[in-house]
């Protein structure tokens, strides 16, 4: 545990700190890596339906040198934002509509829950940064050459609605909502997109190594590095845009040092947590396969479902490189976990839980 | 050309553009929601005139002939009652209304105005449904329907809607009289009602809280029901939703005085049981061939609906909503006749008010009858 913040940042210890979807898999971990900072005056707005026997655990534990307050409340109240915000110094949006399968309720769940937490920042005028946790859900990737570099600078998704991916539509229309509130209120702000982000609690893989579908499971990322950041050093990067001077209105990717390859996850997946069937589809055949599936979906007016498109590969599948050069040189970020600690722990934790996502 | 409005830009009114995308001659003109975001993202994803967040402001700027209301169901009557006033016809979604009386109400208003009134019980309408009404229309049961089961099972799982039900005490679907039930059995009750001769069915309903949601520190929400159903002319039914048995079905099943049907949503499949015995072992082996026939006959009918590009998901809705719109242009009978949303309505009344009492008609019965003893 530190002390007290020993860098120059833009809140103070005793500075109140709110932090939303607290209870969550990042969430919980940015409560503690701001405590181990050593934050004393933390507010954590949790739903009524989440679990909070950890933070109340945590509160007990920290009793003695910080007051953290567990806050229930729904973000989809305006009464309960104005509650939750009042006397916030910074606030963490944690909390996202993840998981949603429909667009309306990834919406809801997080644009409208976004603007009633701004507008109630906005009228507190207390808030010194407000940190929208984001994804790189949001990057097109569209026009990026196969091999490029994926950064901060990379388009993002013009026409989300296109991609019919809930999420996706959703934390595009939530990263404008809070440009345009912070842009027109004045209202300090940064963006983290972290790309997928690992560790226990959160077992399983992402769709960008493939998909299991009837029993099979289909392999789509061959050879392509895969944008992971392990939980601790995702929260350690969100803590620190939160904190850090002169980097308002900034975006930021997190990624970890050391991406794997795909085929190298699976391999490990295989060896450590179960074997299963897969089958590696080269990208000129995924490629094709979207092009067909998008075809048959608009041409039968959705009669398959459009979960497969040329927008949804060139996103998830297409050949990229990243970085984390922004994060280490403007936030002084360094992953506190090394990518194969990280994934020592994480098919550990998937081997106990026996899944493959 | 048909103008139509979308009240409420929920999950389900995504589906009501969808469908409404797809029938020839049916513009939406406006959309509204009390939440000026959700209007605009339903309206930046499907092809629509105009945003609304005032209801007034819709019926007048937008001027609408049909409404589609996919609120929450505790304000269907007020905004169908509007519409209806502002002389527009209007397909309300599932539950039709909160309470019988308040579907009396609006059928009365819609007569008296000359409007036309739908409840969205689209499953009634995909394309096993449609098959199934055609083979009891051609006299397959024999004389009319003995009895009737109908099951109607929803996964609860840690699904967004189940979560955010659990998890907060102030839910909408927690304000309704049957709670999560009331939000979803109208389809597997709807089935029962279109077949119930009579007004005033015999209604016995048992209820309880599933232990797996007790587990989950749920006391309240109802998840488990077993009903049985008596007509005036004793044609009898069960039915049964269930959150815990799987698989979970979809099914409606109906026996007549000759043969009988199994309808399977979920497979979109309809199997004729046929009622006569076959000699000695004859019974052992045909009818499992002659079943098995069956559902390579459906497979077939399913293959050739997909191909024709008719296979959507949500299918009975489009068949619904078009078949409202043919019955406004053409002044004929609705899709569902009044008299069924009513019996549908009359029979959940039924269930609730035991349910909110606990105890099943059945053991009041006994133990009045015990006390007579």
């Amino acid at each position: 545990m530190n002390e007290g913040p020993k860098r120059d940042f833009i809140a103070k210890p005793d500075d109140l700190v709110l932090i939303t979807g607290a209870t969550g898999f990042i969430g919980s971990r940015l409560v503690s890596n701001l405590l181990d900072r050593g934050f004393r005056n933390l507010r954590c707005l949790a739903r009524r339906s989440s679990g909070v026997d950890r933070l109340e655990a945590i509160r007990r534990s920290v009793a003695a040198r910080a007051r953290l307050e567990v806050v229930s409340g729904n973000l989809l109240s305006r009464d309960d934002c104005m509650r939750a915000t009042a006397g916030a110094a910074v606030i963490y949006h944690v909390a996202a509509g993840r998981g949603e399968k429909f667009i309306p309720d990834a919406f809801l769940n997080s644009v409208v829950t976004t603007r009633n937490l701004m507008e109630a920042a906005i009228k507190q005028q207390s808030v010194k940064r407000f940190v929208n946790v984001s994804s790189f859900t949001v990057y097109s990737n569209i026009d990026n050459p196969k091999g490029r570099l994926l950064d901060e600078e990379g388009a993002v998704e013009k026409n989300p609605e296109k991609r019919k991916d809930a999420y996706c539509f959703a934390k595009v229309k939530q990263d404008e909502m809070v440009r345009e509130y912070g842009d027109q209120h004045g209202l300090p702000y940064v963006i983290v997109r972290p790309g997928y982000v690992y560790g226990p609690g959160n077992e399983g893989m992402t769709f960008r190594v493939g998909i299991g579908t009837c029993g099979l499971y289909l392999h789509l990322g061959g050879s392509n590095t895969i944008p992971i950041t392990y939980v601790d050093n995702c929260a350690e990067a969100i803590a620190l845009a939160g904190l850090t001077p002169g980097v308002d209105g900034e975006v930021f990717n997190v990624v970890d040092n050391d991406l794997p390859s795909s085929r190298w996850l699976l391999r490990q997946y295989k060896k450590n947590v179960r074997r299963f069937a897969s089958i590696y589809v080269p990208h000129a055949l995924s490629y094709a396969l979207c092009c067909g599936w998008e075809w048959y979906s608009e041409w039968s007016q959705g009669q398959l479902p459009p979960v497969f498109s040329r927008k949804e590969w060139h996103a998830s599948w297409k050949k990229t490189r990243y970085s984390n050069q922004k994060l280490k040189t403007r936030l002084g970020w360094e992953p506190k976990v090394p990518t194969s600690e990280g994934l020592r722990r994480h098919l550990e934790a998937c081997r106990l839980r026996g899944v493959h996502g | 050309m048909v103008r139509s409005a979308i009240v409420g830009c929920g999950k389900i009114a995504d589906s009501h553009a969808h469908q409404m995308q797809r029938i020839n001659g049916c513009e939406i003109v406006g959309v509204c929601d009390t939440e000026p975001l959700m209007a605009r993202q339903l309206a930046d994803r499907f092809p629509v005139r105009e945003c609304f967040s005032d209801l007034a402001e819709l019926l007048k700027e937008a001027r609408p002939d049909v409404v589609h209301i996919t609120t929450p169901p505790q304000s269907h009557f007020g905004i169908a009652k509007l519409c209806l006033e502002a002389g527009c016809h209007v397909y309300v979604e599932k539950p039709f209304t909160v309470n019988e009386q308040e579907a009396e109400r609006l059928i009365a208003l819609a007569d008296r105005k000359k409007l036309k009134l739908t409840a969205g019980h689209d499953d009634q309408f995909r394309h096993a449904a449609r098959r199934m009404r055609k083979v009891i229309q051609n006299g397959y049961l024999g004389d009319g329907p003995v009895h009737m089961e109908s099951y109607y099972c929803y996964e609860i799982g840690h699904s967004g809607y189940a979560g955010a039900i659990l998890g907060d005490p102030q839910h909408w679907v927690r304000r309704l009289p049957g709670k999560l039930l009331h939000n979803i059995i109208s389809h597997g009750i709807a089935r029962i009602a279109e077949h119930l001769v009579g007004e005033m069915p015999d209604v016995i309903a048992y209820g309880f809280v599933s232990p797996h949601l007790r587990k989950r520190g749920e006391s309240e929400i109802i998840d488990e029901l077993r009903v049985i159903i008596s007509d005036e002319q004793r044609n009898t039914a069960y039915f049964t939703f269930s959150s815990q048995m799987r698989p979970d079905l979809h099914q409606f099943r109906i026996y007549g005085s000759k043969n009988g049907l199994v309808l399977d949503q979920d497979q979109e499949t309809v199997i004729r049981l046929p009622g006569k015995r076959m000699i000695s072992y004859a019974e052992k082996f045909l009818p499992p061939l002659i079943t098995a026939g069956e559902y390579v006959r459906n497979v077939a009918a399913n293959l050739r609906t997909f191909v024709s590009n008719d296979f959507h998901m949500k299918s009975g809705m489009k068949h619904l909503i078009e078949s409202f719109y043919q019955s406004i242009a053409e002044n004929t009978p609705v899709p569902i006749p009044y008299r069924e949303i009513l019996m549908t309505a009359r029979i959940m009344d039924s269930i609730f008010a035991q349910l909110e009492t606990n105890e099943p008609r059945a053991r009041k019965f006994l133990v009045a009858e015990a006390r007579k003893a």
